[in-house]
């Protein structure tokens, strides 16, 4: 028999904390649907994406239905275009694009990710061709999401490739400079991507999973935000040791809601499960943020001295929580700090209490890297590579993931509002320090090598 | 051996239970369950006993009114035919919970829907403070669903009903609430 507390604390949490299940993402292999026939490899992925996702998005409806816990986001993660679409040019890569996007469309999901090349050492023909073509299929598509990893631990960084990165950014963002630059918002740098993260854009499913698979990302930093103020009001002067407990039992019933939707729906949909990313994903809503857990905790905004402690702790007491909630963990499992998907995170960089230099200090303990950071349309490719080069060092340096998502506004400045819509949000644009062009460093290329693993400091 | 069961309600105070059991004791009766919960100040216990052949039910009742006679007790015992087997259909259990101000009839309401599709109240509890807080006026109904039931139309007639009495309801399964609470 449950007891009156067990059930109204699981309603509170749903009703006036937004706990829900952010994506529920299918990995579908695309490696059977290959063919240097471009029609004949659309009409394949075409088939084998509705054939396998059609049911998706109401198995997901019904399953978050009984449970009374609301899925928000159903997504499809596909083998890496780069490599299933090797033997077409940019153009055909684009085209590509468009039969994913058509496809994703179908099955009625919002974003499809994928379109992506692995060039960590180095670029194959498949790889340019996709990388050539991701400013024109990102804006020719809605729903289609991009990701290259340029760097690893065990590879180091590929210089070319973030120098190349650079200007397609730039390039996306000029082609879609009347959405403020919004194809940029759809496209990641990685360092050491995971093969399964079910969260966007970075989702793509590794060539050493299975057929297919479903994958969860939990959400839940209204959750955590309300046990520390809950914790904090009975005990002011709580410290911090305890303070990560209430962390770590939170973040524990937040993925527990996670693997039991997960693990639903594919036994409803006959595929396997995968995993859960214990990532804490806040959306542009008040009581839905991941800043907002810092000022609970007792700083005054995200950005000011102790922001990177504070998530260092968080981090790692959502990740034992997790960790012994679930047996599947993976995905990218770090705390997002979305600029401009987080309200009090925007609202931090418009008080000038959050620098790009700090997001990327903190970026160094766990959250997953510079994610959805406006900066000014006049930036420099070169610039745009030097900012990737750094964040990639910090994650290939601690042998951890870090991306970055960053989007030159085509024709604003530092100070002016981007605006994106719906999850993507609105964000004032962070000014960001130029002071260095020409940048001769940069555009040296090659590659930095993979670094020692031993003489730990 | 026959069964009986036997229920006992009254003004709460320490000894109850102590005073029933030993009379079941000395009369040579097993007990086989009980539940017992208090409602604010009132006691309420179900015992299911095994007793010998040759006790009386209203001889097993009289020495446990005797026994109870301070507490101004309500006794009863009631023989326990064995159970026919039961059509136990497969069912699924769900947690339905409303909130929102209190008026006469809340319960009846939405237990006639209940009622009305086949599904099973296994456990009720509701705290009726009064007034229009609806944290204060709280219904917590455990159910066991059929498989057979239709449960869009299920979800439909108690939305539909919640939202005539304003109270906000929902309906999940129960694995839910152990998935998040339970190891």
């Amino acid at each position: 028999m449950l007891t009156d507390r067990e059930i109204l604390s699981v309603l509170e949490m749903l009703q006036n904390e937004h706990l829900d299940v952010r994506a529920v993402t299918m990995g579908i292999s695309l490696f059977d649907c290959a063919s240097d026939d471009l029609e004949r490899f659309s009409a394949n992925i075409q088939r084998k994406i509705t054939r396998l996702a059609g049911q998706l998005v109401n198995v997901c409806d019904e399953v978050g239905e009984k449970y009374g816990i609301p899925v928000v986001n159903k997504r499809i993660a596909v083998s890496p275009m780069a490599v299933v679409g090797a033997p077409f040019n940019a153009e055909e890569m684009v085209v590509a694009a468009q039969a994913l996007d058509a496809a994703a469309r179908e099955v009625k999901i919002d974003f499809l990710g994928g379109f992506s090349a692995l060039v960590e050492k180095g670029m194959s023909r498949g790889d340019l061709a996709l990388m050539d073509a991701i400013p024109e299929a990102l804006t020719r598509t809605e729903r289609v999401c991009a990701s290259v990893n340029v760097a690893s631990t065990r590879a180091g960084i590929n210089m070319d490739a973030v120098l190349k990165m650079g200007a397609q950014i730039k390039q996306a963002a000029a082609l879609t400079a009347d959405r403020d630059g919004l194809a940029c918002a759809k496209l990641c740098v990685f360092a050491n991507i995971p093969q399964d993260v079910p969260f966007m854009a970075g989702a793509y499913l590794g060539v050493g999973e299975a057929d297919a698979v479903i994958n969860v990302g939990v959400s839940g930093p209204g959750v955590v935000k309300k046990a520390i103020d809950r914790a904090v009001a009975q005990n002011p002067h709580l410290d911090l040791g305890e303070l990560s407990e209430i962390i770590k039992r939170t973040a524990y019933k937040v993925t527990r809601v996670g693997e039991l939707i997960g693990r639903e729906v594919a036994q409803r949909v006959g595929q396997r499960f995968g995993v859960v990313d214990l990532s804490l994903a806040p959306t542009p809503n008040v009581g839905d943020s991941v800043g907002e857990i810092f000022q609970s905790m007792g700083l005054l905004s995200i950005g000011v001295p102790g922001t990177t402690a504070a998530l260092a702790m968080l981090n790692d007491a959502v990740k034992k929580g997790g960790a012994f909630a679930s047996s599947h963990v993976g995905g990218l499992s770090g705390a997002f700090v979305p600029v401009s998907e987080d309200l009090n995170i925007s609202e931090a960089a418009e008080k000038g209490y959050l620098s790009i230099e700090k997001l990327e200090a903190i970026t160094s303990v766990c959250s997953v890297g510079l994610d959805m950071v406006a900066i000014p349309g006049d930036t420099s490719a070169e610039t745009l590579s030097a900012i990737i080069a750094d964040e990639m060092a910090i994650g290939v340096i601690n042998k951890k993931t870090t991306a970055t998502r960053i989007i030159p506004v085509p024709g604003k400045g530092a100070g002016e509002h981007a605006y994106f819509g719906g999850l993507l949000g609105e964000s004032v644009i962070m000014p960001v320090n130029t002071a260095a062009e020409p940048n001769p460093f940069i555009r040296r290329g090659g590659l930095i090598p993979s670094p020692i693993h031993s003489l730990r400091n | 051996m026959k069964k009986a069961v036997i229920s006992v309600l009254g003004t709460d105070g320490p000894g109850i239970i102590a005073t029933v059991t030993d009379v079941l004791y000395k009369l040579d009766c097993n007990i086989e369950n009980v539940s017992q919960t208090i409602l604010q100040t009132e006691f309420s216990g179900i015992f299911i006993i095994g007793m010998d052949q040759s006790l009386g039910e209203a001889v097993l009742e009289g020495h446990l009114r005797h026994a109870l006679a301070d507490r101004h007790m309500t006794v009863h015992v009631k023989h326990l035919p064995p159970a026919p087997p039961m059509e136990c259909p497969t069912c699924d259990p769900f947690v339905i919970t409303t909130r929102g101000p209190d008026q006469k009839g809340l319960v009846a309401r939405i237990t006639r829907i209940i009622a009305d599709f086949g599904v099973n109240v296994t456990n009720l509890q509701a705290v009726f403070k009064g007034g229009d807080d609806p944290d204060a006026n709280i219904m917590i109904y455990e159910v066991d669903i059929p498989v057979t039931t239709d449960t869009e139309a299920l979800r439909k007639a108690l939305r539909a009903k919640a939202a005539e009495l304003e109270l906000t309801i929902s309906i999940q399964h129960k694995n839910v609430f152990e998935a998040i609470n339970r190891i």
